[in-house]
């Protein structure tokens, strides 16, 4: 509150003080006007007063404001002295203003506001009686009646004694009630409140109890018996004005509470244990519900002395929180009760006092705090630990005992080397000598034999002052798990070089292998194609062609959409389908290819149709070059019956015959003409020589005897005899397979035939050899050549009957330089 | 009276044998010829009573002519088929072409003949 402040409401309070005691003084009416001076300026200044104090101690708060007006306002009932009829009236009407204001600020202590229904409700209806109520029954009132002197009522409408009294008697039965209840609300309050609060209560209450159950008396009483309620009224005031000095001796009480902080600045000299600053504290406040929480800068976080975290309360609260500052930081929070928010200068003057020691307490619980969190960090470390001698004299163990090679009782004060063998107890206690006399952290691995089966360790030796502290952890798990990843690495790795293998050999097959291979999608479409297929199709494997329909790359259009449609019906039904279908090249080529189609998925698991074709063109060439040499040969055949039943019919037969005839005839004559006769016979005799000639060179027509009983070489010995031709003859010696001498028989047989009618040749030379299996047959003559394999049925019936063996006739015969037919004809 | 007879047949040792057969058999052979066309020919000129036609000839064969010679106005001669073959090689092409008889050239003799002129 500014000086500025007080120095007003000072001086308004004189100036009204000074109005009011003119008006009281000079009164011509007042009956006893020093009395009642009196008793304004100690009513009106012990409020004034009483009002600036609180306000200055919580300028917030509007306590000490009611105050003050309720000191004003009791300058109002002083008009009430004046002369003249209109002041005279407004003191008579609102006299008892100050009262509902002193009702007011009563029930906004000690917060400086109302804070229930039931509360705002009684200061409206202290409000509405001593005014509206007040000035209604001051319209009926002809304060003459009662009062001679006084001037005249100013708002008198009727004199009416009656209207007064049903007035004031409505007034009175809407007041006590209303008193009561601030009663009720003061008794309520002081049930609710901490010893610390009732202290400042205390005093206030039972003034304003006092004053308000004499008020309600008074009312009652003062409606009954009028000299009585004055009496009474005189006194209410008195005690009315003993409210602000109430309130001045709770502030008192909180003042000479603030020589507890005396008493804490002693025994703040003495030695404390931890936790005794805060009894010292609460004693000094009066607070036994205090609480203190330490600033622990490292986890910028509250904690209480044994380092448990706290959290601060809500200011709304019950609890209030006052900072405790050291050398501009932080050092710990008071955590006391809201009472003491009336004396802020208390907890801050123990505040202050107690900084240092809260300080050193404050060390202590970030101290334990630390200490707690190095625990708990050391509890959720899984390794084992102890603490050794350089000695290697075990101290202490952490961890799990099943961990240890003996138990922890004969552990503790046990050397390494009792417990460990010689190797691994040697480095370990070089280790701590090391990591205690360099201070470096010393690292080592062994193994040990635990539970029947080899365990790897690793330690960490580290120095603690003239001890060391041995960290180990197992990594037999980590070993095992490393050495299996390795096997699995290693088998990743095979069957990645396996995998590698099979993919380089599939793709070597499907590239060299002689089948045409093209994978489609399940639509027709190209995926990718081989190497043979390339090299059929004349078409690259690339992106111009991918992605086409099969049908519209590779077959021939007429075929295109019967593929197509089997190729989908293959796709959708699954299975697998074979078929036969004209192939076309790039450059119009066409190729009857066998095909078949398989399904399955790419490395990407995509569906796919492998097409796998085989070029059957030479086959089917083959095939239709074999049906016709067998035509030919039964063609052949039929031809050599029919010559040989014409041969037969022409020639013996008819010779025959005649034979028949001649000899019919001869023996009719032979009697009569016995020279007739023997000429028939004699004609018959010529007529049965030809017809057995005949007969001999169709039989050898068939099939030469000799061939068969001889060999080859003696049958083209004949054969050359009866030709008319020069005949230069290399025979092999051996025997060939039958089938085989009869064909070369018949080659050798056909080419002389030929080269007799044909050729003009002046010499042949025939050649029969054996190289390698095979039979070579050769005629070659010196004729005019230009013989044609391809037209006449000899040649033609002779490359038919040499390739039934699986051999291979070629007939060379450029124009002048003579015939050379070759016969290979396999011999196995 | 004697029987005119042409032989028809492409084998001239036959004819002549048969010739002289049929002569010594009492027939007046008055005619011979070795194919289809003359043996037409010679028909139409001699208008022999019977002919001895063979079957097999080098550019017809004797059932061709004997269904020709059955359509001459005024009918033609009797003709009688030979061969060497039996006549069942021939199936029914013997009773079809008109021809009054067939003798297998091995059985060739005058009764034969006559037997078919009665």
């Amino acid at each position: 509150m500014q000086r500025l402040t007080v120095a007003a409401v000072l001086g308004l309070g004189v100036l009204l003080s000074a109005g009011a005691l003119w008006l009281v003084l000079s009164s011509v009416h007042e009956e006893n006007p020093v009395f009642t001076a009196t008793a304004f300026m100690i009513m009106a200044w012990s409020f004034i007063l009483g009002g600036i104090v609180a306000w200055m101690r919580r300028p917030d708060n509007a306590f000490g404001r009611l105050m003050t007006a309720v000191g004003m306002a009791v300058f109002f009932g002083a008009l009430g002295a004046a002369n003249d009829s209109i002041p005279f009236t407004i003191g008579y009407a609102f006299g008892g203003l100050f009262i509902a204001i002193f009702i007011h600020a009563l029930l906004a202590f000690p917060r400086g506001y109302l804070e229930t229904k039931l509360v705002y409700g009684i200061v409206t209806t202290a409000y509405l009686i001593l005014t509206a109520g007040s000035f209604l029954s001051t319209l009926f009132d002809d304060v003459a009646d009662n009062c001679p002197e006084c001037p005249a009522n100013a708002f008198l409408i009727v004199d009416s004694p009656t209207a007064v009294d049903v007035i004031n008697t409505i007034l009175v039965i809407a007041g006590v009630p209303a008193l009561a209840a601030s009663l009720y609300v003061f008794w309520r309050r002081w049930h609710a409140a901490s010893r610390p609060i009732r202290r400042v209560l205390a005093p206030v209450y039972v003034a304003a109890g006092v004053t308000l159950a004499l008020l309600a008396i008074t009312l009652l009483v003062g409606a009954a018996f009028q000299e009585a309620g004055n009496v009474l009224f005189w006194i209410v005031i008195i005690s009315f004005a003993a409210v602000p000095l109430a309130f001045i001796v709770g502030l008192l009480s909180g003042r000479l509470a603030r020589a507890g902080v005396g008493q804490l600045v002693l025994d703040l000299g003495k030695p404390h244990a931890p936790g005794e600053l805060r009894e010292a504290l609460a004693r000094a406040l009066g607070d036994p519900t205090l609480r203190l929480a330490y600033w622990i800068p490292d986890t910028r976080s509250f904690a209480d002395i044994d380092g448990n975290p706290i959290e601060l309360p809500e200011p709304d609260g019950e609890e209030l929180v006052t900072m405790v500052e050291r050398e501009g930081r932080t050092v710990a929070a008071l955590i006391h009760h809201r009472s003491l928010e009336e004396d802020p200068l208390l907890v801050e003057s123990a505040a202050a006092t107690a900084a240092l020691a809260l300080e050193s307490e404050r060390r202590h619980a970030a101290l334990a705090k630390a200490q707690a969190r190095n625990r708990a960090l050391l509890d959720a470390v899984p390794d084992l630990m102890f603490r050794m001698t350089r000695e290697g004299v075990y101290l202490e163990f952490k961890g799990p005992a099943e961990d240890l090679a003996v138990s922890p009782d004969q552990l503790i004060g046990s050397c390494a080397h009792d417990i460990l063998p010689k190797d691994v107890a040697d480095p370990l206690v070089e280790g701590i000598r090391r990591a205690i006399d360099t201070g470096e952290i010393v690292t080592g691995e062994y193994r040990l034999e635990l539970d029947g089966r080899l365990r790897d360790f690793e330690a960490r030796i580290v120095k603690a002052g003239e001890e060391a502290v041995l960290i180990v952890r197992e990594f037999t798990e980590r070993n095992t798990a490393q050495a299996e990843l390795e096997r699995l690495h290693l088998e990743l790795q095979q069957r990645h070089r396996e995998l590698e293998h099979e993919r380089d050999f599939a793709g070597t097959v499907v590239d060299s292998t002689p089948s045409l291979l093209c994978l489609v999608t399940p639509g027709g479409y190209i995926v990718r194609f081989n190497h043979s297929l390339v090299q059929l199709s004349g078409r690259r494997d690339d992106d111009l062609t991918k992605g086409n329909a099969f049908w519209d790359v590779f077959i021939a259009p007429e075929e295109r959409e019967l593929v197509r449609q089997r190729l989908l019906q293959v796709a959708e039904e699954g299975g697998s389908g074979e078929y036969e279908s004209t192939w076309i090249t790039a450059g119009g080529e066409r190729h009857t290819v066998a095909w078949s189609t398989t399904p399955l998925r790419d490395d990407k698991g995509h569906p796919r149709l492998l097409i796998c074709g085989v070029d059957i063109t030479e086959r089917k060439e083959h095939e239709a070059e074999l049906r016709r040499s067998r035509a030919r040969l039964v063609e052949a055949s039929d031809v050599e019956r029919r010559r040989l039943e014409r041969n037969l019919h022409d020639g013996a037969q008819q010779r025959l015959v005649s034979l028949s005839l001649a000899l019919r005839l001869a023996q009719a004559r032979i009697a009569d003409d016995p020279e007739g006769a023997d000429r028939l016979l004699s004609q018959a005799g010529e007529e049965l020589s030809q017809a057995l000639e005949e007969l001999r060179e169709l039989a050898r027509g068939i099939h030469p005897a000799i061939l068969s009983d001889r060999g080859l070489g003696p049958a083209l010995e004949a054969l050359a005899a009866r030709s008319p031709l020069v005949i230069d003859m290399t025979m092999v010696e051996e025997r060939l397979p039958e089938p085989v001498e009869a064909a070369a028989y018949y080659v050798v047989s056909e080419a002389l035939a030929n080269v007799a009618k044909y050729a003009d040749a002046s010499s042949v030379a025939v050649s029969i050899a054996r190289v390698n299996g095979r039979a070579i047959v050769e005629i070659a003559d010196d004729g005019i050549g230009g013989a044609d394999p391809t037209r006449g049925s000899g040649l033609r019936g002779l490359v038919d009957r040499v390739e039934a063996l699986d051999g291979d006739l070629e007939v060379e015969s450029p124009a002048g330089s003579g015939t050379r037919i070759r016969a290979v004809i396999p011999c196995e | 009276m004697a029987n005119r007879v042409i032989i028809v047949d492409d084998h001239p040792s036959f004819r002549a044998t048969a010739k002289e057969l049929l002569i010594a058999e009492g027939f007046e052979v008055v005619g011979e010829a070795e194919d289809g066309r003359s043996a037409y020919k010679a028909i139409l000129e001699l208008k022999p009573d019977l002919v001895l036609l063979d079957v097999q000839l080098p550019d017809t064969d004797g059932f061709s002519i004997a269904t020709e010679l059955c359509k001459l106005n005024g009918g033609g001669p009797i003709v009688v088929l030979t061969s060497s073959r039996d006549a069942a090689d021939f199936g029914p092409l013997v009773g079809q072409c008109g021809a009054s008889a067939f003798v297998p050239k091995a059985e060739l003799t005058g009764a034969a003949l006559r037997a078919v002129l009665r």
